[in-house]
């Protein structure tokens, strides 16, 4: 069988062939770098190559994120790899709030599979609703973007909460158990103060609303 | 105790269940709504969902007047409360800002059937599954309250969907009707289940 290739055809800008980039532990060519960048569908670094392009990206590597990096991680370097680390806070959903009903609930239900999956926060966004599962704790939300809503709440999806408490909301709960059948909160809204802290001894949901 | 029922029989028009209406502040699917409100023994709004049956009926209006519309009020257009008004339609004003107007619309609804010495199957809620997160979850827990507010079971409808809460026990339902769509499930909201037993799923649970 015969095969085709033209191999330098990922350095031309108008180049037609789609690829994956992966960077290894060498010194790298800023000309190379720069065109197979832009054009790559995934870019991925294997241990020190994050290192180096941290370097070639110097004074804007926020605009050149790798997908991943993989490795036993004995090269790279530890403010490199913390750099990188700190670069995704949470894991954004978008859609699973509407249509099937059944298919909303199994996005409810992803929420409490996730904590066993990333550590990451995992909120889930579809037209003006937001929902976010909140873990045994104490929280805090910072509501004050601008993009908030007018409602918000706190809903006791799969198990009773003995004891939720709250401030910044303007109906707070002080040691009170949300049950469905007894007390779920929503068409609750904020005080104005910009944060919302949510302690609860049980998973609760917290939703609230994006102005669109 | 085993409860039985035929959850979407109340959508055939031949259906034998008897079953009273009530309308959320949702978008209306016309099928459903003239199968629906054509059997229904009453038929009521809660707030907003007077706005979507103005808007549904819209050139004739006045066929299709509802037995009450309860609510805060704080939904309701003024010109299609107004229209309802004049038509001689019961305004119920319920400011109890701890329940939501389902809920309060619901206990309306009980209190009529009983005055009326009604024969009812059910009670059919039509929107309440799409839209705000929080508003689906509140219709959700309206369907907890309601076993303390009637003894009747309470289906939601919107679009492909419909919920029903099983209350602990046995229950056989008739899915037969030739309504049913491809998929189904069984959603523990608001507290575990720890034991489920089922039969005629595709994938049947067994303790």
């Amino acid at each position: 069988m015969e095969s085709a290739l033209a191999p330098l055809d990922c350095l031309l800008p108008a180049g037609n062939l789609k690829f994956c980039l992966l960077i290894l532990n060498q010194p790298i060519n800023k000309g190379h770098f720069h065109c197979l960048w832009s054009k790559a569908a995934l870019r991925a670094c294997a241990d020190g190559g994050a290192n180096r392009l941290y370097h070639v990206t110097e004074g804007s590597q926020d605009s050149f994120l790798p997908d991943y990096i993989s490795g036993d991680f004995d090269s790279i370097q530890p403010e490199v790899k913390e750099y990188y680390k700190v670069k995704v806070d949470v894991i954004v959903t978008l859609g699973g709030l509407e249509g099937r009903f059944d298919h909303i609930m199994a996005s409810v239900n992803t929420l409490f599979h996730a904590t066993k999956i990333t550590p990451l926060p995992v909120i889930v966004i579809q037209e003006c609703s937001l929902i976010y599962l909140l873990q045994p704790g104490k929280h805090k939300l910072h509501v004050d973007t601008g993009l908030e809503g007018d409602w918000c709440g706190l809903i006791p999806v799969g198990n009773p909460c003995e004891s939720v408490t709250t401030t910044g909301l303007k109906w707070n709960l002080t040691n009170q158990m949300l049950k469905f059948g007894t007390l779920v909160s929503t068409s609750n809204t904020y005080d104005n103060s910009g944060i919302v802290t949510i302690e609860t001894d049980k998973p609760l949901l917290w939703t609230m609303s994006i102005k669109i």
